[in-house]
């Protein structure tokens, strides 16, 4: 084992240690400054021709590949000098987020046109992973006051459109009709969490159902459905840039919460998906994603209810958050193929494609003037998530800006849910950690 | 071939020094050499591109602060280790990863060679139980980590309808974080204890029985043969299967990744490393020291093993 370095040897790994150096510099990123991203300039597309084909990358939301593909060929027909390959690019958006972002780094087989969830489209923006839509926009005459305001307004920073609604959700009370019948209550959602605390023992008692409520998964979007919770105690992730899942009200919040797993015991935490839990059985409520409502509705053997988010102490209405997946363009293809998807984008939201989407998926409709009146004659309950739009609320930034904060609020939540976890240190705990996040990876790349 | 041209023995050198117009290779070794380059240079040039350079490249890139998807990065020299090794997360990261590494690699080896010594018994369907034990190893992953978790959930798995059947809850295998630690390290011993079972078969079925049918003769009964005999004679199966299943156990991913995609309480070094740099974070230079530190640990795991473990090995 032993082993002689001589001066020669050395001097020849030195140099050769030099030469790798030099080369592994020559790859990856520029060193030569990180650029705040507000300052994306507008792209000309005037004399642009669209591009043959370009790959449409998306996780098919709500199962929907059969009503993609659908889109796709109704476009062939009316465009027939443009082939769209719809590519599945991963099971979720995280999986479709992290081969983007590999296709980023090695600058090569982007899509031309890309599903982006609320959590990524601005680690997109502030990457210049993508181009702001306003010059396609009016270009291609996108009719964007015809698109729900909220939504569209989801995809809005430094004055540019980054986006466009496309798989947008939000989250729904599932009830089961027969067990509420049983317990003799009424058949509606509760009104606020303290009516349903008071409903929920009842429930457990008549049902034979395992839990009353089940909180939804935490590796599934906790950060999502908790705003829930934390808004109608007057709390929430932050206001603004500031933290402030450390407050009084956010800690009151999830201290019920836990008290409703280890104080009162009737309610437990999905290990996987609420909504397959509520279909099998296993609780008599949940809440879970528009988007899982033609799935729910398919396969549970009992009746089911749907209904408004609770309230809480603080604040009945208006404790909805918005979710679900808008439409991007990469900055990294060339012009044509921008414009290519564009056009594509264009046509995969106009009212009847969205109304189509919607009626195989469960997602909402994105355009106003969507005919829903077949969708809404086979499945009634899409109308209260439609209406449910009117008294949404815009998500925390913490949750949908901060890189990696909706698991760090995952694994927050799985230490007071799961582990009994003191809510007050743990709030402290994520409040530093997401601060951390903000400071390091987002607020140098928001100076103008 | 520096030294093939000019560290030849003094003979030769002398016998260069009286005919100096005589070709310093002959043909057939030059011939040898182009034959050697030709077999050589393709696998040296495949592992240099696939394997060292990326080793390089991640060298590099751990000097960044660098968000994967971003085209800029600046250099922060240390920065990333310095960060890493001072954050709490240092501690939970490497915690996790020695009881990983620990339990999964006794309890594999323990279990192996247990079941070792139960397929070489000379009974009726050890063929069938070779196999049945050797299968888990050759499944994969994914498979065997979907299959599991359905067993594992607390709401609607078989365990749980056991459990339930005795008047008791499921614990919280997939929420929380301890549980899913002692999960995911059962499944893995579950799946590999099968390659160390057919691995020590192979070796105690090597064992010289002369010797065995000696000691018997000499009064040893079974437990002395095995702890004073087969155990020391197993050492280089034993050596053996402690580098392999220690360097696989470090790096086992697929279990980690569908039984716990947060890693909350499974997050080793190396699906620490990738969640940084793939998961929700994208902090691919924080990733890429995280994998240095990785690939210094297993260098130096391998060196130790190499230096100290294998003098104590009996090759004969």
């Amino acid at each position: 084992m032993a082993i002689n370095l001589h001066r020669r040897h050395f001097l020849g790994l030195a140099g050769a240690s030099a030469g790798a150096a030099a080369l592994a510099a020559c790859g990856g990123p520029s060193t030569a400054g990180t650029p705040a991203a507000t300052g994306a300039a507008e792209i000309d597309f005037s004399g642009v021709k669209p591009a043959a084909s370009f790959d449409f990358w998306t996780n098919h939301p709500g199962k929907s590949q059969d009503v993609e593909q659908s889109v796709i060929d109704k476009f062939h027909a009316k465009f027939p000098d443009i082939k769209v390959n719809l590519v599945t690019a991963g099971a979720n958006y995280e999986e479709i987020a992290q081969k983007f972002q590999t296709s980023q780094a090695a600058k090569s087989a982007l899509p031309g046109l890309v599903v982006l969830s609320d959590v990524w489209w601005f680690r997109y923006f502030t990457n210049g992973n993508i181009i702001p839509l306003d010059g396609l926009i009016k270009q291609l005459d996108i009719k964007v006051d015809d698109f729900q305001k909220s939504l569209v307004a989801d995809y809005q920073y430094a004055g540019k459109q980054w986006a466009l609604p496309y798989g947008r959700s939000t989250p729904l009370f599932y009830y089961n009709k027969d067990h509420f019948k049983a317990a003799g209550l009424p058949d509606r959602a509760p009104k606020t969490w303290q009516e349903f605390g008071d409903w929920a023992p009842k429930l457990k008692a008549s049902s034979g159902a395992q839990y009353a409520y089940i909180y939804p998964a935490l590796a599934g979007y906790a950060g999502w459905t908790l705003q829930n919770n934390l808004w109608g105690w007057g709390g929430s992730w932050s206001d603004g840039w500031t933290v402030t899942c450390d407050s009084a009200e956010s800690v009151a919040a999830l201290q019920w919460a836990q008290d409703s797993i280890y104080k009162d015991k009737w309610a437990g935490v999905s290990s996987k998906e609420a909504a397959d839990d509520f279909a099998a059985g296993i609780t008599s409520t949940t809440i879970s994603s528009t988007g899982s409502l033609l799935g729910v509705l398919k396969s549970a053997k009992f009746n089911v209810g749907v209904g408004y988010l609770p309230g809480g102490p603080k604040a009945e209405s208006g404790v909805c958050p918005t979710g679900g997946a808008g439409l991007g363009i990469p900055s990294g293809v060339s012009k044509e193929v921008q414009l290519a998807a564009a056009t594509f984008l264009k046509f995969m939201t106009e009212p009847e494609n969205t109304a189509a989407f919607s009626a195989a998926t469960g997602y909402m409709p994105t355009r106003m003037s969507a005919d829903m009146g077949a969708v809404l004659a086979k499945t009634p309950q899409i109308k209260t998530a439609m209406d449910q739009l009117a008294v949404t609320r815009v998500q925390d930034n913490a949750r949908v800006f901060l890189p990696g904060a909706d698991q760090e609020m995952a694994k927050a939540a799985a230490a007071i849910l799961t582990q009994q976890g003191d809510v007050k240190a743990t709030m402290a705990g994520l409040k530093t950690t997401l601060e951390g996040i903000y400071t390091k990876d987002v607020k140098p790349k928001l100076k103008s | 071939m520096t030294r093939l041209l000019t560290d030849r023995p003094p003979a030769v050198a002398e016998a260069g020094k009286a005919s100096p117009r005589r070709p310093r290779w002959s043909g057939r070794t030059r011939r040898d050499f182009f034959v050697f380059l030709a077999l050589a240079l393709p696998n040296l040039a495949l592992i240099a591109v696939f394997t060292y350079l990326p080793l390089i490249n991640n060298i590099y890139y751990s000097t960044l602060d660098w968000t994967l998807g971003s085209a800029s990065a600046t250099v922060v020299g240390l920065g990333n280790y310095i960060t890493f090794f001072t954050s709490p997360d240092a501690a939970n990261v490497l915690g996790t990863t020695a009881v990983f590494t620990l339990v999964t690699v006794g309890g594999s080896m323990a279990l192996g060679l247990l079941v070792a010594l139960a397929l070489n018994s000379k009974v009726r369907g050890t063929t069938f139980a070779r196999s049945a034990v050797f299968a888990p190893y050759v499944l994969s992953g994914v498979g065997v980590g979907l299959v599991w978790l359905f067993i594992f959930d607390p709401g609607y798995g078989v365990l749980a309808w056991l459990l339930r059947g005795i008047g008791q809850q499921s614990p919280q295998w997939i929420n929380d974080p301890q549980l899913s630690l002692v999960m995911v390290i059962l499944v893995y011993v579950w799946k590999n204890l099968g390659y160390c079972a057919v691995v020590f078969l192979a070796g105690l079925q090597s064992l010289p029985q002369d010797v065995m049918e000696a000691a018997a003769l000499d009064g040893a009964n079974g437990f002395r043969r095995f702890v004073n005999m087969s155990l020391p004679l197993l050492s280089p199966t034993t050596f053996f299967l402690l580098i392999t299943t220690m360097l696989s156990s470090l790096q086992a991913f697929d279990l980690i990744r569908i039984m716990t995609p947060l890693g909350n309480g499974t997050s080793t070094l190396i699906y620490e490393a990738y969640l940084q740099a793939f998961g929700a974070f994208n902090r691919a230079g924080y990733s890429a020291a995280i994998s240095v530190v990785l690939f210094a640990i297993l260098l130096i795991i391998t060196v130790l093993q190499l230096r100290f473990v294998e003098r104590k090995v009996h090759y004969s």
